[in-house]
């Protein structure tokens, strides 16, 4: 017999598996910049910044195939809306609110079926009626949505980090300062996230101090690579995704 | 519980696949009731022309329902992606669902798969959906008919395809053009290549200037087709860096030394 006692246990060893697996990723920070909206994170060789719509896209951290199938089913729902209704009427309230929470709720929920490993951030671009927006998607369908930054990373006391670090950040700077910021947000997300949770404690003879933040990214930056894209309001097609290259953030890491 | 292993679903890519999975009124074709029943809007005349950084476009405005001209301020010309322009003729239903659909289709594809559509599978879902609107041109409504000029990044050149009404894809070598008005001319464009050179080797002035005369001659041999005189004709180009508006400036200093020669 199934007791409400084994519920929440189910309920828990759940989403134990699934934090213990986001654990690790490599934190996504999003943020605005002048001319638009910043999305970045480091990868060893995946693609880890998504193209949803032309004023859309998306990161996240988790399991690969899962990522994978949260991004088609976004990209499903977009295509299919702006093609029978309108480009206005695709937009991150619906994709993340109506297209992807539900069913991430029930795949979380469903005892059968395996969680999915997924956190992710979404930044739409001012459109017809709508401001600028980040939303962040949780694996148990929780979402939420911001205007200013949105962060994804393995761990609430990572995310906490790099959260202190973008509320200093300002939105109307070029975008080499903005992938600067973004960069150092995502460091401290990852710097606290690969210490072990004891030298989080606030006094200071919990262990070592932290390795420097400039020397933790050159380190970081051996094995990983700058994954960035931007939602450009200068570029005057519809479509207002730009993957950025090494030459646009090479000058804001030296 | 079942044993089954993962199911492999894969996308692919196709946007016409998903939306018939959701049924979408784009893919359930009806029964149609045969001609009469309603006045069809045509737009009429579009031309395509090569010239030295890629191919121009230009189309007059007119769309036409029966002998009513319904519209002055018609667009024909439009761009699929960022290399790829369709110049439309005949139902403007149809072709606007159509290049409305191949929009999506393109993008749709470039997104899910992470890289662009080859130029040959662009002109093979073109190809698609005039072969699909086969049925409703036979009854004789809803048949339309494109050209579509893409520049070619793999070599490095301007293409210009055009199609039949059953979907076969012709690419020439020059130019080409598409609706009631374009019959008429189409002796016209021999004679500027034999007389003035072929126009791949035109600049983008002297090619457009070509159009206009075009579409001119067009205008007063077809009754479907607006001229320049009432209301400017749109032209676009695509070239290596992409698809281009001709601004109204740049036809008018062309429009007034025609009408300053012709008078």
């Amino acid at each position: 017999m199934v007791t409400p006692y084994d519920f929440n246990e189910s309920v828990q060893h759940r989403a134990e598996y699934v934090e213990e697996r986001l654990r690790d990723g490599s934190p996504v920070v999003g943020m605005k910049y002048r001319d638009g909206l910043l999305l970045l994170s480091m990868k060893r060789t995946q693609r880890k910044v998504f193209e949803v719509y032309d004023r859309l896209m998306m990161s996240a951290i988790g399991n690969q195939a899962d990522i994978e199938a949260v991004r088609i089913a976004a990209l499903d729902f977009a295509h299919q809306e702006g093609f029978s209704r309108s480009p206005d009427d695709v937009t991150v309230n619906r994709i993340v609110g109506f297209a992807l929470s539900p069913p991430l709720k029930k795949a979380f929920g469903d005892a059968w079926a395996s969680p999915v490993v997924f956190r992710g951030v979404f930044a739409e671009l001012a459109g017809a009626g709508s401001p600028d927006r980040f939303a962040t998607l949780n694996y148990d369908g929780e979402f939420a949505f911001s205007e200013d930054f949105a962060v994804a990373a393995g761990s609430s006391y990572a995310e906490e980090a790099m959260v202190e670090r973008l509320r200093e950040a300002k939105a109307d700077v070029p975008l080499d300062e903005a992938i600067r910021a973004a960069v150092e947000a995502w460091a401290l997300g990852h710097r606290a996230g690969s210490q072990p949770r004891a030298l989080k404690a606030e006094d200071d003879d919990a262990g070592e101090p932290p390795v420097p933040l400039d020397e933790y990214i050159q380190t970081q930056m051996k094995d990983l690579v700058v994954e960035a894209a931007v939602l450009d309001r200068q570029i005057a097609r519809d479509a207002k995704f730009r993957l950025l290259q090494e030459v646009d953030w090479k000058d804001a890491l030296k | 519980m079942t044993s089954e292993g993962p199911a492999f679903q894969t996308t692919a890519g196709d946007f016409y696949g998903l939306l018939e999975r959701a049924h979408s009124p784009f893919t359930q074709r009806g029964p149609a009731a045969g001609p009469g029943a309603v006045t069809e809007v045509h737009g009429t005349t579009v031309i395509a022309v090569k010239y030295k950084d890629g191919v121009l476009n230009v189309g007059d405005r007119r769309a036409t329902g029966g002998t009513a001209i319904m519209y002055d301020r018609a667009e024909k010309l439009m761009a699929l992606d960022s290399h790829t322009l369709i110049a439309i003729s005949g139902s403007y239903a149809t072709a606007l669902n159509i290049v409305r659909y191949l929009q999506h289709a393109f993008k749709y594809y470039a997104r899910t798969q992470l890289q662009e559509m080859s130029l040959d599978g662009k002109l093979s879902e073109l190809g698609r959906m005039i072969a699909q609107n086969l049925p409703n041109a036979m009854q004789g409504f809803g048949a339309f008919l494109p050209v579509l000029s893409a520049y070619d990044a793999v070599t490095n050149e301007g293409r210009i395809y055009f199609y039949d009404g059953m979907g076969a894809r012709f690419e020439t070598a020059e130019f080409g053009a598409a609706g009631s008005g374009s019959a008429p001319i189409r002796g016209a464009f021999d004679y500027i290549l034999k007389t003035r050179g072929p126009f791949h080797e035109m600049s983008r002035q002297e090619a457009l200037r070509e159009c206009l005369v075009l579409l001119d001659i067009a205008a007063d041999l077809d009754s479907a087709t607006g001229g320049y005189g009432k209301v400017l004709p749109a032209a676009k180009a695509v070239e290596r860096t992409g698809v281009l508006d001709i601004s109204e400036d740049e036809m008018n200093v062309i429009l007034k030394d025609i009408n300053r020669r012709e008078s």
